[in-house]
């Protein structure tokens, strides 16, 4: 019975599809950043996470296992920022090809070193390590040429293209990276929202002098940010939150330590790397101190 | 968190059975072998306005499956644990919960509910193929069906504290859950559609499918599969901040058996089969803002139940047995939650059974019709984080009973937390 149905159904399929692109599918503006950069024309590109959301707290959409059913690749941030969305969504988009362990399935966080790995604590926190690298220039610049390896891999007919765009793409970030420390060497500091900017302030040496969060994943309370107000008294800085969270905890704060409050997303707009160039611009001209 | 647990490949030994039919280019670099743990912890304050039997009576409102009182032959199946919320507190199943991947080839996934008193129940326990081609999955051994809409979720995964009694009169408080097969298709087009069909066991569901005890007089069952589902969902893409699912399943169980009246002077069984019909649909709006506030998650469904059944055994009447007991009843829910604040949580629920809920015989004497129950409920949650969360939940009931109808309200604290992570939830 089941293998009549099987035949069945095989009857059914449509023709293969032969598409000039190799589809890929990237989780966030950032790794379909890498993916434009390395890929160039060989790629066609859907990411499933729009860049004005945390991409936490997404939940698996139809859309995405559809998009991730045609995909040859998808390249995802990992150590569990995906975690609640991402894993039901490969599974269930019922690819053989991008399942965990297969080359169509890119994790960045693989190639990695990460920070804080193996910090348990309260709240929503990454036992695997922070995934929050993508402000990091330093990292970024690492995963180019793994992800030409992979799309190689995937693609032996592009591999000297690959590897070409990895390599210009490596050059375009480091031009830029001596000049980005250069603006915030005396930057005062800043106090975030979430521990998202781990990496950039890692990479950049710029203080970090508080969240707003008083547990990762747990929205600011006011006792929180009367502490903060008070362990800050005095210093100077800056106050730097995603457009999606409130604005009442930062203003607080901001009218206590009479701060300047700056939105910056932490992905984005286009996932490109220029897009991502400007990203980092943005996020470096918010913490270069004001005169 | 990491979890150091025994190896699950012995979970998986059902699924040697199916390795002749998958290519083997499974490579095994980079895995997440390690299965994930979680236990999730569920207690309930319960009390209505009928000093606390209230929950219990919305399994036995007036209708097909209650009609002669108790018929749930199959209590004895369940290890002796009791659905309903008593008055005070209850500690409501604990699940644990063990999911991860077996070799590149298999996910495995295991759900045990453990009762307030100890006993344990297999919820799931099923093996999913990840690699076959063309779109194909097949899934064997224990688990929920994938029909409808509510079905395949747990109650962690519930917007309200209990189950709605569209599913718990119709199919029971877990829905339908056997043992067997399951085979989806999710074609590579342009909108989302996925096919499904199931073979399972049919015999020890709560409501439908089941094999009465004591059945010495009846006919013997047909040999299993006795239960068969298929559905189907399509989705259209309506961007990041809106999402539609449409479904439809229909569910065909032969060898459908019932005791009435066990131990009394008319016992009487009946066999027969039975058919399940139902359409969901499901609209959730992401509203971009920062831990749920302003999202929108509203749910539908309709279910009708018709049982063609024959009086095959009676105690004291031998003139009834070959005469026709034709049932049927529907039900429905009409659910929607809205993130009010950021980890609040409103949600309102209309639920209804028995629009249609009728028994027909060959003679005017056996036709019966039977009410309506509906109830509106209203529940606010405070995820406190992502792992706990806290609900209030209010319900007034007009219920239709044997010979009566009762109007009563309802009302429920909930603690609900996980221990540890478990698989991401579906759609």
């Amino acid at each position: 019975m089941l293998k009549r149905l099987l035949i069945t159904l095989a009857f059914l399929l449509p023709g293969s599809l032969h598409a000039a692109d190799l589809r890929v599918v990237a989780t966030t503006n950032s790794m379909g950043a890498l993916a434009t950069a390395v890929g160039g024309e060989r790629i066609s590109l859907t990411v499933l996470a729009p860049p004005d959301r945390d991409a936490h707290f997404l939940q698996a959409r139809p859309s995405m296992m559809r998009d991730l059913r045609r995909a040859d690749l998808v390249i995802a941030v990992g150590a569990e920022l995906e975690a609640g969305w991402l894993p039901v969504a490969v599974k269930r988009a019922a690819n053989r090809d991008i399942q965990p362990g297969q080359p169509g399935h890119f994790e960045a966080a693989e190639h990695l070193e990460l920070l804080d790995v193996g910090e348990s604590g309260a709240g929503h926190t990454h036992a695997s390590g922070n995934p929050h690298f993508n402000l990091d220039p330093r990292r970024m610049r690492t995963l180019l040429p793994a992800l030409a390896e992979r799309l190689a891999d995937i693609d032996p007919a592009g591999a000297s293209v690959y590897e070409a765009n990895a390599a210009a793409a490596v050059a375009r970030v480091e031009a830029r990276m001596s000049e980005w420390q250069t603006k915030v060497a005396e930057a005062p500091g800043a106090v975030f929202h979430h521990a998202d900017t781990r990496y950039l302030m890692d990479w950049l040496d710029v203080p970090t002098l508080g969240y707003l969060e008083p547990v990762p994943g747990v929205p600011p309370t006011a006792r929180h940010i009367r502490e903060l107000a008070e362990s800050l008294d005095g210093r100077d800085g800056v106050i730097i939150h995603a457009p999606y969270y409130s604005e009442s905890g930062p203003g607080k704060l901001a009218d206590a330590l009479g701060w300047p409050i700056e939105q910056r997303h932490t992905e984005p707009s286009e996932p490109t790397l220029a897009g991502w160039l400007d990203l980092i611009d943005g996020w470096v001209d918010a913490l270069a101190p004001r005169n | 968190m990491p979890q150091t647990l025994p190896d699950p490949r012995s979970v998986a030994l059902v699924a040697t059975a199916l390795l002749p039919l998958l290519p083997i280019s499974a490579q095994a670099n980079d895995l997440p072998m390690n299965p994930k743990l979680s236990v999730i912890l569920d207690g309930v304050y319960y009390d209505d306005s009928l000093d606390g039997s209230g929950d219990a009576m919305l399994g036995e409102t007036a209708g097909i499956f209650a009609a002669h009182g108790h018929d749930h032959e199959d209590e004895g199946d369940h290890g002796g644990h009791e659905h309903g919320l008593e008055q005070g507190f209850n500690l409501r199943h604990t699940e644990v919960v063990l999911s991860g991947s077996v070799d590149g080839m298999f996910d495995a996934r295991l759900n045990v509910a453990i009762s307030d008193e100890g006993d344990v129940e297999l919820e799931e326990a099923f093996v999913a193929s990840t690699g076959l081609p063309a779109g194909l999955r097949i899934k064997a051994g224990k688990f929920y069906s994938g029909i409808g809409y509510a079905n395949e979720k747990h109650p962690h995964d519930w917007d309200f504290v209990d189950q709605n009694i569209a599913y718990r009169t119709l199919l029971g408080d877990h829905g339908l859950s056997d043992t067997g097969l399951q085979l989806t298709w999710l074609p590579a087009w342009d909108h989302y559609t996925l096919f499904g069909i199931e073979a399972f066991q049919g015999d020890k569901n709560e409501r439908l499918g089941t094999e009465a005890e004591h059945a010495d007089d009846l006919p013997d069952r047909d040999k299993a599969p006795r239960l068969w589902t298929a559905f189907a969902k399509w989705s259209t893409d309506l961007g990041h901040d809106h999402a539609l699912q449409l479904g439809a399943s229909a569910a065909f169980f032969r060898s459908h058996q019932e005791m009435h009246h066990h131990g009394e002077m008319d016992e009487h069984g009946l066999d027969g089969d039975a058919r399940l019909y139902g359409v969901d649909a499901v609209y959730k709006y992401d509203s971009g803002q920062a831990y749920g506030q302003g999202d929108w998650r509203i749910s539908g469904e309709y279910l009708w139940v018709d049982k063609n059944l024959e009086v095959a055994h009676h105690e004291s009447n031998q003139g009834v047995i070959g005469e026709a007991r034709d049932f049927s009843e529907d039900g429905l829910y009409v659910q929607a939650t809205y993130g009010i604040a950021p980890r609040w949580e409103v949600g309102l629920r209309y639920d209804a059974v028995g629009f249609t809920n009728e028994k027909r015989g060959p003679r005017p004497a056996v036709n019966t019709d039977y009410d309506e129950s509906e109830r509106w409920t209203a529940a606010a949650t405070w995820h406190i984080s992502e792992t706990s969360r806290i609900r209030a939940q209010v319900a007034q009931v007009s219920g239709a009973f044997d010979d009566h109808r009762e109007d009563y309200t309802q009302f429920y604290l909930q603690y609900q937390m996980s221990l540890g992570a478990h698989g991401a939830h579906n759609f």
